[in-house]
């Protein structure tokens, strides 16, 4: 079946790769932050609840309390200049807390973790997470981006080098190979991120900072959000809203009493937008953990909370642009600012904020972008809704075109490329691919895949592919270096997460599904294929 | 094979009011031969409220949660044969095999089992078995050339 999709190529086809890649680019964002949700949430809570404008305030949890004698003793402190003047002589010591140490290191080196594993197993996580440790300890900025980028680079890496040796290493020596590889080649990496990689980030941080400052200048303001918003969700939010919209506000209100500046990041209207879209048209683990975030955003000001929802699907960082950018217009049209920074992002932190006389227009701001984001994020949520369903009955669809196959008893051409088709993008990305190893996996791995697998070794060995491995696992411990998953087709969608760039087959029987003969068939034309070449 | 299926596992009974009794019926057995705690049955009917255990040709596969392996002591099976078939979501099931698994040791025979079950033939020869212990042999016999 795999190759009558090839010559029928043109433009068209060429569009539908893009398409294809754009898919699985956006497939394996999700698959870095997704499984970190938690993570993310568990910070926002805490934030919104202990730092010293939160809810419930507490220095010692939120990292601010000064140490005495008769606070919290045997927490791990440090050394804060109080009046940020350089003079360490009035320095005091204060509580090191959750909040810093976790959006700084926790966070990040789980992203990277995540990376490396999808690329590399566990392996791949622990020499992911070490480089990317040697990152942020390079830089002051929260290394999301870097993250993002090194955690699957330093997988990739890890497993090139493992490559060169693989087979060649005297048996009884594998394990101290395997060890001291990854540990030899981690350090040096991590070392390389330090110096090479992190002053990247830092710099790409401050040229951002310098541009919305020259925008703001020239009074180009609505254009800032072009800038603002994405910087926004790679946490680069602090470094643009103390670092250039803040002193340049200041300016302001110390001339007109008011700044519209104030609000460009602070502004929750289009991070609710996002969330409440997700609420209402996500799917699955987003859409159920959406309100939550939402309360945590606009209520408690940590906007930090939905830039995962838009790092796991890129698009949305219109949605965000455009709200932004409303924001900022209506500002300027209202003639609203605030006097003072609205920190953290809360709803009640801006109108504390707001000018006397900016009420209606600050409202307006937040209505409106709220409003632009929301459709915008809506009509993107949805049309990706409509093909993730599309691609979930693409299963069935394949299940019912293989049992077509089998009830005429031979393959024929045209419905061999239907079935690419059906497949989308994981069969169209696998047609140059040849098969070598096959995991069956349910939930537990206890029961019926294992049968599955057995039934279809069995039919393999039969057929003289004994040559290819078919194994069983429980989804939660599939790794993306196999390159075919065969799933019941309620867990498909949980087994994609797992491993994004392996093809994947729903099945709704394991033990006679049709599909096992047709992928017999399919293996050995693909065989004679490559005799015949 | 006999220590992960004993022969004592496998037993013939007229027939269970609904999958729950079945699913109990099996976890029972479990418990019995030692292999589980008693919460372990519970897992197993807390599984089967996920995705169904039905396997197609008239069997299906009880087992516990990915949680509750902790109360697994040791990887057996059990195999129960209705003479009514129980209604399991709507399917017909004649054959519960009740799986207590930790590791890999008990694949073996639980392929061996898809394996007779694949195979309409020796379904029917399952289903014909007139003794427990003929039934077992039947499982025996299989072998994956």
């Amino acid at each position: 079946m795999s190759a009558t999709t090839a010559p029928a190529a043109g433009t068209t086809t060429r569009a539908k790769a893009i398409q294809v890649r754009l898919q699985r680019f956006g497939a394996f964002a999700s698959s870095l932050i997704m499984p970190n949700l938690p993570a993310f949430l568990a910070w926002g809570i805490i934030t919104t609840l202990f730092i010293k404008v939160g809810w419930t305030p507490n220095g010692i949890l939120g990292g601010w309390g000064e140490v005495t004698a008769d606070t919290w003793q045997g927490a791990a402190t440090q050394i804060a200049d109080p009046n940020n003047d350089g003079n360490l002589v009035d320095s005091v010591r204060l509580y090191m807390g959750m909040v810093g140490p976790m959006i700084t290191y926790l966070l990040p080196l789980l992203i990277a973790n995540t990376g490396g594993r999808v690329v590399y197993g566990t392996r791949g996580g622990v020499v992911a997470s070490i480089v990317a440790m040697g990152m942020i300890v390079g830089s002051t900025i929260p290394m999301f981006l870097g993250a993002m980028i090194i955690g699957p680079l330093a997988g990739w890496i890890m497993k090139k080098i493992d490559a060169l040796w693989a087979g060649k290493i005297r048996p009884g020596f594998e394990m101290l190979v395997d060890m001291f590889s990854a540990g030899i080649v981690s350090a040096a990496l991590s070392i390389g991120a330090f110096f090479g990689f992190a002053p990247i980030i830092t710099n790409v941080s401050n040229w951002l900072g310098d541009l919305v400052n020259s925008l703001a200048d020239a009074g180009l303001l609505p254009i800032m959000s072009v800038v603002v918003e994405p910087a926004k969700v790679l946490f680069l939010n602090n470094a643009i809203g103390n670092g250039a919209l803040v002193p340049l506000g200041a300016q302001q209100v110390a001339e007109h009493g008011k700044t519209l500046l104030y609000l460009v990041e602070a502004n929750p209207g289009p991070g609710l937008g996002i969330l409440m879209a997700y609420t209402l048209f996500g799917v699955g683990m987003a859409k159920s953990s959406a309100p939550g975030a939402a309360i945590i955003q606009f209520f408690g000001g940590i906007h930090e909370v939905y830039f995962p929802f838009v790092l796991m699907k890129p698009a949305l960082i219109l949605a965000a642009i455009a709200g932004g950018a409303t924001g900022v217009a209506t500002m300027a049209a209202t003639g609203a600012g605030l006097r003072a920074p609205a920190a953290p992002g809360s709803i009640f932190a801006v109108f504390t904020a707001t000018a006397q006389d900016s009420y209606f227009g600050v409202i307006l701001t937040v209505l409106l972008s709220f409003a632009v984001t929301f459709l915008i994020s809506a009509v993107i949520l949805r049309a990706s809704r409509k093909r993730d369903l599309a691609k979930g009955e693409s299963g069935d669809l394949q299940a019912a075109i293989a049992q077509t196959e089998a009830n005429k008893g031979k393959s024929s051409s045209a419905l061999g490329a239907l079935a690419g088709a059906a497949g989308g993008e994981a069969a169209a990305g696998a047609t140059a691919k040849p098969i070598h190893s096959i995991v069956f996996a349910c939930d537990a791995g206890m029961g019926s895949s294992a049968m599955g697998a057995s039934i279809l070794r069995d039919k393999l060995k039969k057929a003289g592919h004994g040559d290819i491995t078919v194994v069983n696992r429980a989804v939660a411990n599939l790794d993306d270096d196999v390159d075919l998953v065969i799933t019941h087709n309620e867990l498909t969608d949980r087994a994609k997460v797992h491993a994004p760039s392996a093809r994947h087959i729903s099945v709704e029987n394991f033990l006679s599904s049709p599909v096992y003969d047709q992928l017999v068939a399919e293996i050995k034309a693909a065989d004679a294929e490559r005799a015949r070449a | 094979m006999s220590e992960i299926l004993a022969p004592g596992n496998v037993v013939l009974a007229a027939s269970a009011g609904s999958k729950e009794v079945a699913i109990r019926d099996a976890g029972v057995l479990l418990v019995r031969a030692g292999a589980v705690d008693p919460e372990y049955v519970d897992a197993m009917l807390e599984r089967e409220q996920s995705i169904s255990t039905y396997m197609g040709n008239f069997l299906a596969i009880p087992h516990g949660t990915e949680a509750a392996k902790g109360t697994i002591r040791r990887s057996a099976l059990c195999l129960v044969r209705y003479d009514e078939p129980v209604d399991w979501d709507g399917e017909p099931v004649r054959v519960v095999v009740g799986i207590a698994g930790v590791g890999d040791e008990h694949l073996e025979i639980l392929s061996k089992i898809a394996l007779v079950f694949a195979d309409m033939e020796q379904v029917q020869r399952v289903l014909d078995a007139p003794t427990a212990g003929e039934l077992y042999a039947i499982l025996q016999q299989v072998n994956e050339e």
